[in-house]
């Protein structure tokens, strides 16, 4: 379950969970993105025993295709679409940038609103 | 502008001068005010990406955002300064465009809430809003990153607080809020690597800095219509002769590039250029500054003449534009031909940046041609206009550009027709799609086809460097020509011809077996057939077309399919 590019001195092998970290990371900073969330109970509890640096993150590559899922969320009172949008586009383009692969496409799931104010 | 601010009669009696509270008619002038500021700098800001191609919209979607937040309140008349804010708070939110739009809309919405429940605002309450929307927009990020808007809003909160134990009057607040945000986005390139590697400043802090200093300008009484600037940076300057016809004392077109005697009065200069004649622009990069003007036939020497008189003059061209449109008129005599459709087929409408590609589109079956490109969006009205009188409701948008996607997609939303956007991010792939279309086809399986052709076509586009950068590990000096595969800086190069081949070597050519060059402005046909020659001498095995594009900025569209 990795990404593969054969070069004629080897191969170079790149694992999702790899991936998974920097889309984690690019999430993070992304404006109005407070926090992720597990994408299942099971996430969830394995989660609560061990500190996890993908989670919420979810790889998929088959055929050439990357497609990444994203449970985040989103801190109450911004647009929830504008704040979407644009940690897609941060998320794609710093795991473009950074293993050169293109990402096909990627999917917000909004799992919550952080309520730290309200109006 | 639809409105007008009226200068108050008497100059320097605005309530700030008097250290009045204000109150929520006088918050809504100021955000009018910053409105009309920042829309007259929106193609600086813009001007401030980080890539050294054509780009940008951190100045548009701030615009945006502000608009949406001034329709909110036109028409109210609310005095309750306290509701005001929380209207404009309101109406940024709803319109929050992009990630800058989300934090300013964040911002106003921490600015409201230090106003609840106050009929006015003072100067104690108005440091108080700036320090809370401060706050509110750190809430919305776990991870802030220094040296953009949030920096910006952070050194304003804290200078207006300190100064605020010395003075106490609300102008002295708002000017210290403003020289805050110039000073903080001047630091922004130390903060902010990618920045400093681009040679700009953050732009959406400096969006913000031009809506304080809006306020602070209508305040002092002073334009809110002319940019300071008449400086743009030199990236921005649209010297493109689109004229259809030529107006009186439009004879001659000049421009000047020169280095300012010091100290640069440009308000003056400005004066002076008005005098001689019209479509003056003034742009300034690196100490070098450009001036474009149009003059009359027996004022040709003025302008060069004065420049020699208040600075030294690096370069100048002249342009006759008579002999000019007349050359025009000869070449776009032909009507493009678009594709009529009947009830039920589907039609197609395509954006291009030229009139060859709007052609080749046409004839291909666009029944729809949009005008724009890389540093001309249309707007979701002009696409609207493009499709809605047409016979039939199925409709497809191909944009053709990744700027205007979402312009595309909003159009979706305002009309009652079937419309499906297929997200083509480049000419290349736009024209793959269209041949995929089948106008009595199923519309979903139409589309289906045509999102599938997009990855089939690999893009290059070769253009010039409008700043110095380094990207992906390629060094670009300003002026270089570059070269971009699939979107992604690959090559650069001082020669279109050179840039191409190195675009070629790095492509992936496998399973591909046409290259089609298309040609942009100012790159003639006898030096692409020639680039054509060459790259088939050196691809035997690949089919090579030309084409003429006719867009601008891009010298060379490449598809290869």
């Amino acid at each position: 379950m990795s990404e593969e590019t054969i070069n004629p001195l080897g191969t170079i092998t790149i694992s999702h969970r790899a991936i998974a970290t920097i889309a984690y990371q690019a999430a993070l900073l992304s404006y109005g993105v407070v926090g992720l969330a597990p994408k299942n109970l099971a996430d969830g509890i394995a989660h609560a025993l061990v500190k996890d640096p993908t989670l919420g993150v979810d790889i998929q590559y088959d055929e050439n295709l990357l497609s990444i899922n994203l449970y985040i969320i989103i801190e109450y009172g911004t647009r929830i679409k504008s704040v979407a949008a644009s940690v897609a586009d941060n998320v794609r383009y710093q795991v473009e940038k950074a293993i050169g692969l293109h990402v096909s496409d990627i999917n917000i799931h909004v799992r919550g609103l952080r309520i730290s104010d309200t109006d | 502008m639809s409105v007008d601010i009226q200068p108050s009669i008497n100059p320097g009696k605005h309530k700030l001068y008097q250290n009045l509270p204000l109150d929520g008619q006088d918050l809504k002038t100021l955000i009018e005010a910053s409105l009309i500021w920042l829309k007259t700098n929106q193609q600086t800001v813009n001007a401030l990406n980080v890539y050294p191609i054509p780009d940008g919209d951190t100045g548009t979607n701030m615009v945006l955002t502000m608009q949406a937040a001034f329709n909110e309140i036109t028409a109210s008349g609310e005095r309750n300064i306290g509701k005001m804010a929380h209207a404009i708070a309101r109406g940024a939110l709803m319109g929050a465009r992009g990630n800058s739009g989300v934090i300013l809309s964040q911002l106003w919405r921490g600015f409201a809430r230090a106003l609840d429940n106050l009929e006015t605002m003072d100067s104690l309450t108005f440091v108080r809003a700036l320090g809370e929307a401060k706050i509110t927009a750190y809430k919305g990020v776990v991870r802030p990153v220094e040296g953009t808007i949030l920096t910006v809003a952070k050194d304003v909160a804290q200078s207006t607080e300190t100064v605020f134990k010395d003075k106490k009057e609300i102008l002295d607040i708002l000017e210290t809020a403003v020289q805050a945000a110039d000073e903080s986005v001047k630091r922004t390139p130390d903060l902010l690597p990618v920045l400093k590697s681009a040679g700009v400043v953050d732009a959406g802090g400096k969006g913000l800095f031009y809506i304080l200093e809006g306020m602070l300008r209508y305040a002092k009484e002073m334009s809110l219509e002319t940019p300071v600037t008449t400086v743009q940076p030199l990236s921005s300057l649209v010297l493109d002769n689109s004229l259809e016809e030529i107006e009186p004392g439009q004879d001659y077109e000049i421009v000047v590039d020169f280095r300012p005697n010091q100290p640069f009065d440009l308000d003056n200069f400005y004066a002076n250029l008005s005098a001689m004649g019209t479509s003056i622009q003034v742009g300034e990069g690196e100490g070098i500054y450009r001036m474009h003007i149009h003059v009359a036939d027996d004022r040709l020497n003025e302008p060069i003449e004065y420049i020699r008189s208040v600075g030294t003059l690096v370069k100048s061209a002249t342009e006759n534009l008579r002999v000019q449109v007349e050359a025009q008129a000869k070449g776009t005599n032909q009507k493009i031909q678009l594709t009529p459709v009947e009830g039920g087929q589907i039609a197609v409408v395509a954006v291009a940046p030229g009139s060859g590609i709007a052609g080749i589109f046409a004839s291909l079956g666009a029944a729809g041609i949009i005008e724009g490109g890389q540093t001309m969006n249309p707007s979701t009205e002009d696409i609207l206009r493009s499709f809605e009188h047409l016979p039939t409701d199925k409709i497809i948008i191909l944009p053709n550009n990744k700027n205007i996607i979402l312009a595309a997609e909003s159009a979706v939303g305002l009309t009652d027709k079937r419309v499906v956007v297929i997200p083509s991010k480049s000419i290349p792939q736009g024209l793959s799609a269209i041949l995929r279309m089948a106008p009595e086809g199923d519309l979903e399986k139409v589309c289906k086809e045509m999102k599938r052709a997009l990855t089939e076509v690999e893009t290059g586009e070769i253009t010039t460097a409008t700043r110095s950068v380094e990207l992906n590990s390629v060094q670009v000096r300003e002026g270089e020509v570059i070269a971009l595969y699939n979107g992604e800086l690959v090559f650069s190069s001082t020669s279109v011809e050179d840039a191409c081949k190195g675009l070629l070597e790095r492509a992936n050519l496998d399973n591909h077996e046409r290259i089609t060059l298309f040609y942009g402005a100012g790159f003639d046909k006898p030096d692409v057939d020639h680039l054509a020659e060459q790259i088939q001498a050196q691809y035997a095995e690949m089919e090579i077309e030309v084409h003429e594009g006719g867009q601008p900025h891009y010298q060379l569209i490449i598809s290869i399919e």
